[in-house]
């Protein structure tokens, strides 16, 4: 109860925010936006004709009415039609589910074997093996995301190297075409996730390690594996949430344009990539306000697991 | 300045290094990051001879014919359609200096400014405002917020470092921010307060030189920031128009890997990864050089 209060709190709390991101975007892309009046158009249009598209396309009318009709979209969650012709909230429920089970196994994987490699850094810690992991990582954190893609496909999918997967495209039909193209995207989502994730994994759980009451606990004589599940981890997962939550917007819509869009899968992704390039205004309005709501989510969804991972955190 | 200088005892002026000069002697031990700011002043050479046009001037001229191998014309063949990589990647190097230093400097300095003066005057109305907006920046995807801008500037050709100066420094002015929250409690704050200095004096005078340590391993994280960025903007056609850069030549090869033809996609890979490397060493280095609490 407490908790569902406060979680309704902290999303009025959130408006401000979406309001925010609403106005500065389209500002910048509906209203400074390009003019489309003349893509939609034939040749040699009469007067009577450009008047007619630019009130169609809401250009006559002041900026605060045109702002207001985009929150009306975004509350009755009806964006209009993009240029397609179809309608956005269509494009979405196809593309969406599509990025997620693109994104996911990357995302997990790369945060379970982040975090296996700091632990096992942390706990040799000095040691040739906590120098091999942290170089690696230093490598990964060093490698553009687009050439760890290209390699990949390189080293994975051609014809030079071990063609073990399709070069591009999707196909989820079957289980086992999924998973022959998830695993070239996933692979480079890991890779480039590990560099930074294990160097952040690794600081939080040696700081933690050098406490006085990690020592007391181990005075005491008590299992190693213990102490560090127990004394350790649990102690590190507050800084740990925030870093998988916020993780979670970035990737899905920083990692999903590029992986989807180098690989030519038609998730959200690709989507907004397209609407990019092409100026698709309903498209980009409907990507802008869902990536506002999800970070709003997000904080508050992070702040009610700090609760639950710490009882002395109070939600004020 | 009216202060009065005290004569120090003498035993505390033999260990009084300064906070500098004991970070510049340690970082001159850590032989990692000195051969790291080592290859850093190379590249800035390469970019440097790049500009002042010693070399890598004819990037754009067909010398060659199509996907010459690698020979003592073109040391690293030609592209697809016969210029030569080696002066394409050199000439790039130039761009990324261009891109990473006019967004780091720029980042760093608004971010500086606007978390000094945020975390001074924390729980007033303007630090909730300037919090607001690092939410709002933040909770922008950053390929939209840099397409909007090319729009908005209508393509002009700093669209997107201005987009990326836009978003880069909030990461810093959070930072900056509770930095100064922590320094504006501290007794030399008081007392600059209680002889009648100006708050924007106390701000940046006082405070603001406190926090070179994270201004400076923030600038190095924002230059490869964006020269990372640069990359993966110009291929997706949202970053550098006119001119050469690693992304744009990396978009380039993307046609030509499939084909089995790698050298542009090595040089422009090779050649950035060693640049963001040395920096991401520099970086650790400063940071090591600067923390305190490592004894050196």
């Amino acid at each position: 109860m407490e908790i569902l209060q406060y979680s309704l709190r902290k999303l009025l709390a959130g408006l401000p925010l979406i309001f925010g991101v609403t106005l500065v975007s389209f500002a910048l892309m509906v209203y400074f936006g390009p003019d489309m009046t003349y893509q939609l158009l034939g040749k040699n249009p009469t007067p009577d004709q450009i008047l007619e598209v630019r009130h169609q396309l809401g250009y006559d009318q002041p900026f605060l009415q045109r702002y207001l009709g985009f929150l009306r979209e975004i509350v009755t969650f009806d964006f209009g039609v993009a240029s397609t012709g179809e309608p956005v909230t269509t494009l979405l429920a196809k593309t969406i589910p599509v990025s997620l089970i693109l994104i996911l196994p990357g995302f997990i994987l790369g945060h379970v074997v982040g975090l296996l490699l700091a632990l096992a850094a942390a706990y040799w810690r000095g040691t040739w093996l906590d120098k091999l992991i942290m170089a690696v990582a230093v490598i990964g954190m060093s490698v553009s995301f687009l050439i760890v893609i290209i390699g990949f496909q390189i080293v994975l999918s051609s014809s030079d190297g071990l063609d073990l997967f399709p070069v591009r495209g999707w196909n989820a039909s079957s289980l086992g075409s999924y998973l022959s193209y998830v695993t070239v995207p996933t692979l480079a989502t890991m890779f480039v996730a590990l560099g930074y994730d294990t160097r952040f994994y690794r600081s939080v759980i040696v700081e933690e390690m050098t406490r006085d009451h990690v020592r007391t606990a181990r005075a005491f004589g008590l299992p190693e594996s213990r102490i560090l599940l127990r004394n350790i981890l649990k102690n590190c997962l507050i800084p740990f949430i925030t870093r998988i939550m916020f993780s979670i917007p970035q990737v899905a819509i920083g990692g999903a344009l590029l992986i989807e869009s180098y690989f030519g899968i038609p998730g959200i992704g690709k989507a907004t990539y397209e609407a990019i390039v092409t100026g698709d205004q309903p498209v980009l309005k409907a990507v802008v306000s869902l990536t506002a709501i999800l970070f709003v989510l997000v904080v508050v969804l992070n702040d009610i697991l700090y609760r639950v991972v710490d009882p002395r955190v109070t939600l004020k | 300045m009216n202060a009065v200088t005290l004569p120090l005892p003498a035993a505390n002026r033999a260990s009084g290094e300064s906070l500098w000069r004991k970070a510049a002697r340690k970082f001159g031990r850590d032989r990692l990051g000195m051969l790291a700011l080592g290859i850093v002043l190379a590249y800035f050479i390469v970019a440097l001879g790049a500009w002042l046009g010693w070399w890598a001037g004819g990037w754009a001229d067909l010398t060659g014919t199509k996907w010459e191998p690698v020979s003592s014309g073109h040391w690293f063949g030609t592209n697809i359609i016969g210029q030569d990589i080696f002066d394409r990647a050199i000439f790039s190097t130039a761009t990324a200096f261009e891109v990473g230093l006019s967004v780091a400097l720029a980042a760093t300095l608004i971010g500086t400014v606007v978390g000094a003066y945020a975390g001074f005057f924390v729980g007033s109305w303007s630090d909730e405002f300037l919090l607001w907006c690092m939410g709002v920046l933040d909770a922008i995807p950053f390929y939209l917020f840099v397409a909007a801008v090319a729009y908005a500037l209508t393509d002009n050709p700093w669209a997107m470092q201005v987009a990326m100066i836009a978003t880069f420094w909030v990461g810093t002015a959070r930072l900056i921010r509770g930095e100064v929250i922590k320094l504006r409690g501290m007794e030399y704050v008081e007392a600059a307060h209680s002889i009648g200095v100006p708050e924007l004096a106390i701000i940046f005078r006082h405070i603001v030189p406190n926090t070179g340590h994270i201004v400076l391993v923030q600038a190095s994280i924002t230059f490869v920031s964006a020269i990372k960025a640069e990359v993966i903007l110009s291929f997706l056609g949202l970053g550098i128009k006119d001119g050469m850069s690693w992304g744009l030549m990396i978009d380039e090869s993307t046609k030509e890997v499939l084909a089995g033809f790698y050298n542009n996609f090595l040089a422009a890979s090779l050649l950035m990864f060693g640049l963001v490397m040395a920096f991401n060493a520099v970086a650790d280095a400063l940071q090591d050089a600067l923390d305190p609490r490592k004894v050196g």
